[in-house]
C-alpha cells in the first residue's frame, strides 16, 4: 500500500515537486505541482490528482446521462445535458435501421421536454456527443422526482462499490437513477419516502468533501425511517 | 525634502489616513448569486463589484467557436449610480476598453483548451465604483473563475500602486487617482510569478517605475491571500484538514 | 432566440405534469399557497455614492436600485413640476439567458411598468421639485439593476425602486447668478404615498401570486397590478397570451389591495429603519 497524502486545495496551490507520471486537475509547472481546481489533492507515488469540488460535467464514453429533449430535426433528437455540449441522438437509434423521416415522426417517442437516460456512445473534442439509448434501462424517464447535484458530487453519491446510493435505496424502498451529468431522479412508493431520499442526496451534495459522510447519512435515514423527517 | 500637498497629510501618512504601502479594507464572497454557474462579490475600499462566469457553454454565434479551445469573453460594466455623475446605462468607449484588458489578464491563467469549442463568460459589474475598480474587478473575477471550476494554472490577483505627492504609494484610491501623479494597475500570478495587466496613467523615472511595480506587486500578494481565504470558507468552511475515509 | 434560452425555457414534462397536478391541489412546488408572497428582504444605503438605494431579495430573485438627483430642464407641458425618470437593466450576469447588449423587449416593458406604478401612484410630489419655474428643476433617475432572475421582477424591481426613493436624500441646491449650487445639505425626497405592485400568473385556471421564474415559463398570461396607500389601483399591465375572465380579474384585484397592504408595512419598516 502506497501512502496518499490528502490535502484541500484551490488552484495555484503547490501540492507537491519533482515528476509524476499521471497529473488529473493537476499542472506541472518548473518541476512543481500545482492544483488547477478546487477540491481534494492526493499525492501517491506515480501520480498527483485533485478531485474537484466543483464544475461543470464533461461527458465521457460509457457515461449513464440524463437528458432533456430541446430539438428535434426529421432525423435526430438534440439533448440537454447539462454540459457545455449538447447531445446528438440519431433518429436511427431508436427506429433501427429501417427509420425513414418520411415515415416515422420523432415527436411520437421523445417530445421537447421529455427526460430521456443515455449513455454517450462516443464523444470527441471535434463533435458533440453521440448519444444511445439501446441498453437496458435506458429511454424515457416517465415518473419521479428530478433532482439536480453537481456533476462532481456523483461518484460520492455512488460511494465504493455503490455503498452510498444503495444504503439509501435499502432505507427508504425507492429507486434512484443516477446520471454522470449530475440529475438524479428519484422515485418510490410515497412521497415521505422521495422526500427522504432527496434530503440524503442533498446531504451528499452539501457535505462531500467532509469525512464519514456515509455514516451520517445512515444516521439520518435511520431516524427519518423510524420517526420525525429532521 | 519632499514638498507636501493635500493628498499627503505628513511624512508617510496619506490623505485617507492609510500608511504608503497600506491597502484599502478588502473583502471578497464566492458563490453570492444563484443562477450564475459561479460568482463573487467584493468591496475594495468603496469599491463594491458583483462578478458571475457562465461556462463553459456552446458557443452562439457558432462561428464565433475555436476549434480547439475556449472563447474567454469579458464584460466590464458600471452601474448608472455607481458613480458621483449617473452614468448612462449603455457601454462607454473606457468600458470597453477595460473589457478587453480584463479579458487579457486572465486569459493567461486559464487552461482554454480543455474546454474546446465553447465559451466562457464573466461579467464584472461594478455597482459602487472607487479608484482600482479594474483590479478589484479581476481580482474578484477569478475567485469566480476557480469557484466555477475552470481549469486555471494560477489564481490572477490585481492591484494598483501609484505616485501621489512624490511619493510612490499602495493601491490608489479616487482622490489619488485623480489628483496624483501616476498610478500603475498591475495584475499577476502569485505562484507563476507573470504580469497578466499592466497599464500606467502619469509620469515616473526608471526608477520610480521599478519601485512603483515592486509595490504593486506585494500589494497582488496581499490580495491573493484574501482570494485564497474566500475560496476556502466557500468549500472547506471550518473543516479540519482532510485525513480519514474520503469514500 | 439562443439555445441557451430555449434550453432554459423548456420546463421537464416531469416537473409540469407536478406543477399543474399540485396547483389544481391548491399547492405549489416550493410550499407556499397559491396567494401566498415569497419572502421579502430589503437592505436601504446600500450604495453610497448614490443619493438613495435598495437592495431587494424575493425568494431567490435579486435587484439593487440606486437614485441619482440631478437637476436639469423641466418638461415644456409641465413647467412646474419636477422630472422623475425610472429605469431598468437586466444584468447579463443574472441568468445563463440574459446576454449583453440593447435591453430587448422585455427589459423595456418591465422598465416601463415600473416607472408606470411610481408615476401614476404619484408617489413623488414633483411640485416640491422646482427651483426656477420653467428653468431648473430636480431630476430624479431611479435605475434598477436585476443581479438574479427566479420570476417576479416586476414586483422585485418596483420595491427596490419604492424602497430607494424612500430613502432618497435630496440635495439642498440653490441658485446664485443663475448657477445651481449644492448647499451640501440635504433633506428627504417628498413622498406622497407608497405604491406597491403586486403580479399574479394564471396557470390553467388557477391564479397564483408571485410566480417563480419557473411558474412563469409555463404561465399562460399575468396581471401586475400596482395600489397605493389608500388602496386605489392606480397601474396595470397584463402579459402573455393567455386571457382573463372579469372573474378572475375581480379576484387579482381584491388580493392586490389586501397583499399590497401587507408589503407596504413591510417597505415601510425596511426603510424606516434601515433594512429588514
Amino acid at each position: 500500500m502506497q501512502e496518499i497524502r490528502k490535502k484541500y486545495v484551490i488552484p495555484g496551490d503547490h501540492i507537491a515537486d519533482g515528476n509524476f507520471k499521471n497529473l488529473l486537475n493537476a499542472v506541472e509547472i518548473s518541476n512543481k505541482i500545482y492544483a488547477t481546481r478546487v477540491g481534494i489533492a492526493e499525492v501517491g507515488m506515480d501520480g498527483a490528482k485533485v478531485i474537484p469540488l466543483s464544475g461543470i460535467y464533461i461527458p465521457r464514453v460509457g457515461d449513464l446521462v440524463i437528458c432533456k429533449v430541446i430539438d428535434h430535426s426529421a432525423m435526430a433528437w438534440e439533448l440537454d445535458m447539462n454540459s457545455c455540449f449538447s447531445g446528438h441522438l440519431p433518429a436511427q437509434d431508436v427506429f433501427g435501421k429501417e427509420f425513414s423521416p418520411s415515415h416515422d415522426d420523432l415527436t411520437k417517442v421523445f417530445g421537447i421536454g421529455d427526460l430521456v437516460a443515455c449513455k454517450v456512445a462516443n464523444f470527441d473534442r471535434s463533435r458533440n456527443p453521440l448519444l444511445t439509448t439501446a441498453d437496458r434501462d435506458l429511454g424515457k424517464i416517465d415518473s419521479g422526482e428530478v433532482v439536480r447535484v453537481s456533476p462532481t458530487r456523483i461518484p460520492r453519491l455512488i460511494g465504493k462499490r455503490g455503498s452510498m446510493i444503495n444504503t439509501i435505496e435499502q432505507n427508504t424502498h425507492c429507486k434512484i437513477i443516477i446520471g454522470q451529468n449530475g440529475i438524479v431522479v428519484v422515485s418510490g412508493p410515497s412521497a415521505r419516502d422521495i422526500l427522504i431520499s432527496v434530503k440524503a442526496i442533498r446531504m451528499v451534495d452539501e457535505g462531500a468533501h467532509t469525512t464519514s459522510l456515509t455514516q451520517r447519512v445512515k444516521d439520518m435515514l435511520e431516524g427519518s425511517t423510524s420517526g420525525n423527517i429532521g | 525634502m519632499v514638498i507636501l500637498g493635500d493628498l499627503m497629510k505628513k511624512q508617510g501618512i496619506r490623505s485617507d489616513g492609510r500608511k504608503i504601502d497600506e491597502l484599502r479594507p478588502v473583502r471578497i464572497e464566492a458563490g453570492v448569486l444563484k443562477n450564475a454557474d459561479c460568482s463573487s462579490f467584493i468591496e475594495f475600499g468603496g469599491n463594491k463589484i458583483m462578478v458571475a462566469v457562465y461556462g463553459p457553454k456552446e458557443v452562439h454565434p457558432k462561428h464565433m467557436a475555436l476549434a480547439d479551445r475556449a472563447v474567454l469573453r469579458c464584460r466590464y460594466h458600471m452601474a448608472p449610480y455607481s458613480v458621483d455623475e449617473r452614468k448612462n446605462p449603455a457601454p462607454s468607449r473606457r468600458e470597453i476598453e477595460i473589457s478587453k484588458i480584463s479579458k487579457e489578464a486572465l486569459e493567461p491563467a486559464l487552461i482554454l483548451e480543455d474546454y474546446p469549442r465553447t465559451a466562457i463568460d464573466v461579467y464584472i459589474e461594478v455597482l459602487q465604483s472607487d479608484g482600482g475598480s479594474r483590479c478589484a474587478g479581476i481580482t474578484a473575477a477569478a475567485v469566480a473563475l476557480a469557484d466555477a471550476g475552470i481549469n486555471m494554472r494560477d489564481l490572477v490577483t490585481a492591484c494598483a500602486a501609484g505616485k501621489v505627492d512624490n511619493t510612490i504609494v499602495l493601491d490608489i484610491n479616487d482622490e489619488e487617482d485623480k489628483k496624483g501623479q501616476a498610478d500603475m494597475p498591475i495584475a499577476y500570478m502569485p505562484n507563476l510569478e507573470k504580469v497578466t495587466l499592466m497599464q500606467v496613467d502619469g509620469t515616473l523615472s526608471k526608477e520610480e517605475y521599478k519601485k512603483c511595480l515592486d509595490m504593486a506587486i506585494s500589494g497582488c500578494m496581499q490580495v491573493n491571500q484574501l482570494q485564497k481565504e474566500a475560496l476556502r470558507k466557500k468549500y472547506f468552511g471550518n473543516e479540519e484538514e482532510e485525513e480519514g475515509d474520503m469514500n | 432566440m439562443s439555445h441557451q434560452k430555449k434550453s432554459n425555457v423548456i420546463v421537464e414534462h416531469l416537473r409540469r405534469i407536478q406543477m399543474q397536478e399540485l396547483l389544481v391541489k391548491g399547492e405549489r412546488l416550493d410550499g407556499r399557497g397559491l396567494t401566498e408572497t415569497r419572502p421579502l428582504k430589503i437592505e436601504t444605503n446600500i450604495i453610497q455614492k448614490a443619493n438613495g438605494s435598495a437592495r431587494v431579495t424575493l425568494g431567490n430573485t435579486q435587484v439593487i436600485a440606486g437614485v441619482k438627483i440631478d437637476t436639469g430642464e423641466p418638461y415644456g407641458d409641465r413647467p412646474n413640476e419636477g422630472i422623475m425618470i425610472c429605469g431598468a437593466e437586466v444584468l447579463p450576469l443574472a441568468s445563463a439567458y440574459s446576454e449583453p447588449g440593447p435591453p430587448d423587449e422585455d427589459a423595456i416593458e418591465l422598465a416601463r411598468v415600473v416607472d408606470r406604478g411610481i408615476r401614476e401612484s404619484e408617489m413623488i410630489d414633483v411640485n416640491k421639485l422646482v427651483l426656477t419655474k420653467g428653468k431648473v428643476v430636480y431630476k430624479i433617475s431611479v435605475d434598477v439593476s436585476i443581479l438574479n432572475i427566479d420570476g417576479n421582477l416586476f414586483d422585485a424591481a418596483s420595491y427596490a425602486a419604492a424602497s430607494a426613493l424612500l430613502t432618497a436624500k435630496l440635495p439642498k441646491f440653490k441658485i446664485e447668478d443663475g448657477k445651481v449650487v449644492d448647499t451640501n445639505e440635504s433633506t428627504p425626497t417628498p413622498t406622497r404615498t407608497i405604491p406597491v405592485s403586486v403580479t399574479m400568473a394564471k396557470i390553467g385556471d388557477v391564479i397564483i401570486a408571485d410566480p417563480t421564474h419557473e411558474e412563469e415559463s409555463i404561465m399562460d398570461g399575468r396581471v401586475t397590478m400596482t395600489t397605493d396607500a389608500e388602496g386605489n389601483v392606480c397601474a396595470v399591465q397584463k402579459g402573455g397570451a393567455g386571457t382573463f375572465t372579469v372573474e378572475q380579474i375581480n379576484h387579482i384585484v381584491e388580493t392586490t389591495i389586501t397583499k399590497g397592504n401587507e408589503i407596504r408595512s413591510i417597505l415601510k419598516k425596511a426603510t424606516e429603519n434601515g433594512s429588514i
